[in-house]
């Protein structure tokens, strides 16, 4: 046998091997794990090449070591899902960098960041200002994760006290100028419906690069012609004007008139429809 | 315009509005908006009922002012 024929079917099992060993050892991110994982990695990566390019003589020997440098972190692994010591073993422990909005110094010397360390970290966070955090804990794998201070933080719908509407993950339905049939029949839409919604806008299918269904059933289109400029209905803020003109108007005609009964029964009318427009704010706006 | 006139343009409004909420309360993936609209068509119906009424009263009172 030729020695590239070795090389070839050398380089090409083992490129298989590995890809299958990889895929074994976990989705985890090489980098963004613990140490150990990235000791682990590296192991099989550099024993792998050395194998390849034959510098290691005895395959078998290389083959035991490599199916041990697999098998053995994922043994760890499935242990360590049970038992919380074995875990800290392998991962070592989070340690606290900021408790109350104090830094601590002590545990930063013990995990030797430097105060110029710290403060890069907190700027990889976007957080130029160490009054501005409540919490921060170094993970093991290296990253800083903080929390800010209460007042600090994004305003959330939450804090305003806002009532959202509830919305599904949307749901793609053209594809590159395709129809993507599955979507739409999980969306219970038909071909009709999309071929109506496009004529609507006055684009063809095949001008279309993307179509999202949003989880109120509206259609969004992005278009290979971007000169094209679609129109942007805004239907839903629209009804809610409508609805919003019809309860003014109902207390108009309340307060215009000067029968009793009449008076009494366009106010109650208006305050019903006030009431729709109150409980379909969160779904016609937000 | 007459006050008959006014009301009939409200009504058209609400009626439109109705019919829009209908086709949302249809295609909404979300129950609890779905549920949201279904609620709100029932409160919408009563008003148009009511405004509905109103307005052939008026017409039966006023017939002079009565627009086709």
């Amino acid at each position: 046998m030729p020695v590239w024929v070795d090389g070839l079917l050398r380089s090409l099992g083992l490129f298989l091997l590995v890809f299958a060993a990889i895929r074994i050892l976990g989705k985890k991110h090489p980098v963004a794990t613990s140490p150990f994982h990235f000791v682990v990695y590296s192991v099989v990566a550099v024993m792998t090449a050395l194998l390849a390019v034959n510098i290691i003589p005895n395959f078998d020997f290389a083959l035991a070591a490599l199916a041990t440098w697999v098998f053995l972190p994922l043994l760890l692994d499935y242990l360590a899902l049970h038992s919380k010591a074995l875990y800290q073993l392998l991962h070592g422990k989070e340690t606290i960098i900021i408790k109350q909005g104090k830094v601590m110094e002590e545990n930063l010397k013990q995990v030797r960041l430097s105060g110029e360390g710290l403060l890069k970290g907190l700027r990889a966070k976007n957080v130029f200002s160490v009054a501005d955090v409540e919490f921060a804990v170094l993970e093991t794998s290296g990253e800083l994760s903080l929390l800010l201070k209460a007042d600090k933080r994004p305003v959330a719908p939450h804090d305003l006290e806002w009532k959202v509407m509830p919305q599904l993950e949307p749901q793609t339905v053209i594809l590159d100028g395709n129809i993507l049939h599955d979507s739409l029949r999980r969306l219970g839409l038909t071909l009709q419906w999309l071929q109506t919604q496009l004529e609507c806008s006055g684009v063809s299918l095949e001008n279309v690069f993307l179509g999202q269904v949003n989880s109120a059933g509206e259609l969004y289109v992005d278009l290979f012609d971007d000169l094209i400029q679609l129109p942007n209905p805004s239907v839903r803020e629209m009804v809610f004007a409508s609805l919003q003109q019809a309860q003014a108007e109902l207390l108009k005609y309340s307060l215009s008139t000067e029968d009793p009964q009449s008076k009494k029964q366009f106010a109650d009318d208006s305050t019903k429809v006030q009431q729709v427009v109150e409980k379909l704010r969160p779904h016609l706006l937000r | 315009m007459t006050v008959g006139s006014q009301l009939k343009n409200t009504l058209a409004g609400l009626k439109g509005a109705q019919a829009t909420i209908r086709l949302y309360a249809q295609q909404t993936r979300h129950e609890q908006s779905q549920i949201a609209f279904q609620e709100g068509l029932i409160i919408l119906s009563e008003v148009v009922a009511s405004l509905a009424g109103r307005l052939q009263e008026i017409e039966l009172a006023e017939p002079q002012y009565k627009s086709v």
